[in-house]
């Protein structure tokens, strides 16, 4: 007890002297320790900043080397990330119907329903200059034989070198119709005009072409210069099996006021073409707008002891063509000569002899939109696509246009029958178009045509009135 | 038949003329340098001296343009069509894959230039915040509980490969070559390593400008980069009691020179690497020269570390890639991300 009382005050006072050093020896471990914290704490945050930024670059890398997939109304296309490859998925259909008055009368086509043109397109580009175009066909009727596999419409390839000097290798239109250099389906009526049956159509070749002073079919001038297998008038091949020669054919076209301040000559395109080469063998009928053969020259499977007409010399064309545009309206003509060396290579009357027989062909058409669109020799969009719920109708467009083919009077009757074949055709058509948007398209079309000469059959007597219609999608 | 020559011949013409056309226009006067992470201050430095003396020889500009990032992946680049005129990796493996993978260089590659096709070497060691706060000294210190490592991805980065073998190679001496040890070694190394970047000069910034980690296992070259640009008062390098002998290889990429025309050239300016003035910009930027006059000339730089080589420790890239870093290897058993 006596222990307590004397030791007590002293723990007392000994307890309260040390608990200063002991508070602050306390506080500087807390201290510490919340600095580790903090640390650790800031290390976490700094981790995870340096892994968000390592995600995002890594994002971004590999963004840089992703393909991009679109689709829309240009078509579908898969495209690299630097655009120097790319994958294009296109195509159209067109759904035909024809209708002919007087189809009863023996020679006259049937009515019909068609599929005039059934075309997938594969189109792309390698390593950022070297396009490709494969485009093929398996529209009503369309047959392979030895000198054209016509399900093949177009392979070729592009070397774009630069805008102004490119080549072109493989399967294309040779550069000379206007029409014909048209895409089908871009067309203002159901079926081309005559100058396209004395124009080439495609042929396998090489070409070199070039745009001056803007992007193709928009430049101030445009040229394209090849040598091809040669093809008959109208005419398609693959393979050159009738002779060694070749054709040149060469087009040089022109927007001589694309750069001016006049608004009203700005669409004005003009152009001359041609081609010039050796050609020997088969020949090819001419037919109406209602697609209606109305000549043909004299052949025979037994040329021994009948006529025989083949192609067997020179052949040239020349063809001035233009196009206007401006605002809702535009007018397209163009003119073609052809001449061509030909034989009667068979039996019968002018065994051995030849001609050269000059056939001329030309057109003009004129469209016009309704709804107020602006016109072009390319796809045309509609300002409001139908939808009749958001009061959009399309765009409508009124056509019209006249031509003629004519056959040199010199073809008969040697190389051609004077009663089963016509000297000349004349048609005028009118059109209505219904482009319910980019995609979508109905023609309405009416063609007469008059033939002069052939009597013989009813057909060329009484001439052709052909409705044609057709229901397109492209893509 | 009437045969008219100048038809004929149109088409030989016409594809004559468009192929001499595209001759003229794929004209170029440049070289590709594809590298990996931490030699950008060393060839952009390297390109100036060899357009200089390319040009007092031949009279001709030459404009040499740099592709960099983890060696690996710049690698598998040029396999993939980067058209690289010259390689300059970080491991002789990665350009080994150039011939396997696409035979875009003869299979003998590394015999071309003298010193395996190495024109300077380098070494691994580490780069610690100023004052060492966690006391590193050598590779077991990087395996200890709350030691923060920073280095990069050795599937991506040759560099990260050389960091990684150097720490196999002294646990294997350590460890007396007990595999299961040495194995969990790596494995607490790589424990404590928060981020992989895919390259070393990610894992520079990741240390150096992130402040993250407190040790970084690094090229020595990139090191004294970092302790040159940051200042020595805030960073120290350590050298490891033991390290290994890195040896950047280089070569030209034959199918890409001899498509581009660019052979001689490609071939002079690696040449050039080995030459009194490629050496001394070699030693500038850190890297250990081969030249041995150079060399002495910084001797003082560079410390005297033990090395073992990839020959000696590995049995060579060809036995170490696949065992270590190939799909499914050590490092995939070791390492869970």
């Amino acid at each position: 007890m006596q222990f307590k009382q004397t030791f007590l005050p002293a723990v007392l006072v000994g307890g309260l002297a040390s608990a200063p050093t002991l508070f602050a020896d306390e506080t500087a471990d807390t201290i510490k320790d919340l600095r580790n914290h903090i640390e650790q704490l800031d290390q976490k945050v700094r981790i995870l900043e340096r892994k968000t930024e390592l995600d995002k670059e890594a994002a971004s890398e590999k963004a840089k080397t992703a393909a991009s997939v679109s689709a829309g109304a240009s078509g579908f296309s898969i495209r690299s990330a630097d655009t120097n490859f790319v994958l294009k998925l296109r195509g159209y259909i067109q759904a035909d119907a024809r209708f002919y008055a007087d189809d009863h009368v023996a020679g006259t086509a049937n009515d019909t329903f068609l599929l005039r043109r059934v075309r997938p397109i594969l189109e792309g580009t390698v390593f950022e200059k070297y396009d490709f175009r494969l485009m093929l066909d398996f529209g009503s009727g369309v047959t392979a034989s030895a000198a054209n596999n016509a399900y093949v419409q177009d392979a070729y390839i592009t070397a774009r070198f630069l805008p102004q000097f490119q080549v072109v290798a493989g399967k294309l239109k040779e550069p000379v119709g206007l029409e014909r250099l048209q895409s089908g389906a871009n067309l203002l009526f159901v079926e081309r005009g005559y100058p396209t049956q004395l124009a080439p159509n495609r042929d396998v070749g090489v070409q070199i072409q070039g745009d001056f002073d803007g992007a193709p079919g928009s430049s101030l001038v445009h040229y394209a210069v090849g040598a091809f297998n040669g093809v008959a008038n109208g005419g398609s091949g693959d393979i050159d099996t009738a002779d060694d020669e070749k054709d040149i054919a060469a087009r040089l076209f022109a927007h001589p006021f694309k750069n001016t301040n006049v608004d009203a000559l700005r669409g004005l395109g003009l152009g001359v073409a041609g081609t010039y080469g050796d050609q020997d063998g088969a020949l090819r009928t001419f037919t109406s707008i209602g697609l209606q053969r109305f000549f043909g020259y004299l052949t025979s499977a037994t040329p021994a002891t009948a006529p025989n007409v083949v192609a067997n010399g020179i052949h040239w064309r020349l063809a001035p063509q233009g196009y206007y545009y401006f605002g809702q309206f535009g007018v397209f003509g163009e003119y073609i000569i052809s001449n061509q060396e030909v034989q009667q290579a068979g039996a019968g009357a002018g065994a051995g002899s030849f001609a050269k027989l000059s056939h001329t062909a030309w057109q003009v058409a004129a469209s016009y939109f309704l709804t107020g669109e602006e016109n072009s020799f390319k796809a045309v969009t509609p300002k409001k696509p139908f939808s009749p719920v958001n009061g959009g109708w399309g765009a409508w467009e009124i056509a019209a246009r006249v031509g003629e083919l004519d056959v040199d009077d010199d073809a008969f009757p040697i190389y051609a029958s004077p009663t089963a074949s016509a000297t000349k055709a004349f048609s005028w058509g009118v059109g209505l178009n219904w482009h319910l948007n980019k995609n979508v398209k109905v023609n309405l079309n009416y063609d007469q045509t008059d033939f002069k000469g052939g009597a013989a059959t009813d057909l060329l007597a009484k001439g052709e009135k052909a409705i044609f219609t057709r229901a397109q999608i492209s893509f | 038949m009437k045969t008219n020559l100048l038809i004929r011949l149109l088409p030989t013409l016409v594809l004559a003329l468009g192929f001499f056309g595209a001759s003229v226009l794929a004209k170029d006067i440049t070289l590709l340098n594809v590298s990996y992470d931490p030699t950008r201050e060393l060839y952009d430095n390297f390109n100036k001296a060899f357009a200089r003396h390319w040009e007092s020889k031949t009279g001709d500009k030459l404009s040499v343009k740099q592709s960099h990032g983890g060696s690996g992946k710049q690698a598998r680049g040029v396999i993939d069509g980067l058209q690289g005129d010259v390689v300059t990796l970080a491991l002789a493996y990665d350009i080994d894959a150039l011939y396997e993978k696409g035979k875009l260089i003869p299979k003998d590659w590394q015999t071309r230039l003298p010193n395996n096709s190495s024109p300077y070497t380098s070494t691994i060691v580490f780069l610690v915040r100023k004052g060492n706060p966690k006391g590193i000294k050598d590779w077991d210190d990087l395996a200890s509980p709350g030691v923060s490592v920073i280095t990069p991805n050795p599937k991506t980065s040759g560099g990260a490969r050389w960091n990684y073998l150097a720490a196999w190679a002294w646990a294997a001496q350590k460890f007396n070559n007990d595999e299961v040890k040495v194995k969990d070694y790596i494995a607490r190394l790589f424990k404590n390593v928060p981020v992989l970047d895919t390259g070393a000069r990610g894992s520079t910034t990741t240390f150096v400008q992130r402040g993250i980690g407190d040790v970084f296992i690094s090229w020595e070259n990139e090191a004294f980069l970092a302790v040159k640009e940051y200042g020595a008062g805030k960073f120290e390098i350590v050298n490891p009691s033991l390290s290994i002998l890195a040896e950047p290889p280089v070569t030209w990429v034959d199918r890409v020179v001899k498509k581009r025309g660019t052979e001689a050239v490609a071939r002079a300016y690696l040449e050039y690497l080995y030459s009194p003035e490629g050496q001394q910009i070699a030693g500038k930027h850190f890297y250990r020269p081969r030249l041995a006059e150079v060399a002495a000339k910084y001797k003082n730089q560079f410390p005297e570390i033990k090395l073992v080589t990839i020959d000696g420790a590995f049995g060579g890239w060809a036995k170490a890639q696949p065992l270590h870093f190939g799909e499914g290897g050590l490092f995939d058993q070791i390492y869970k991300p």
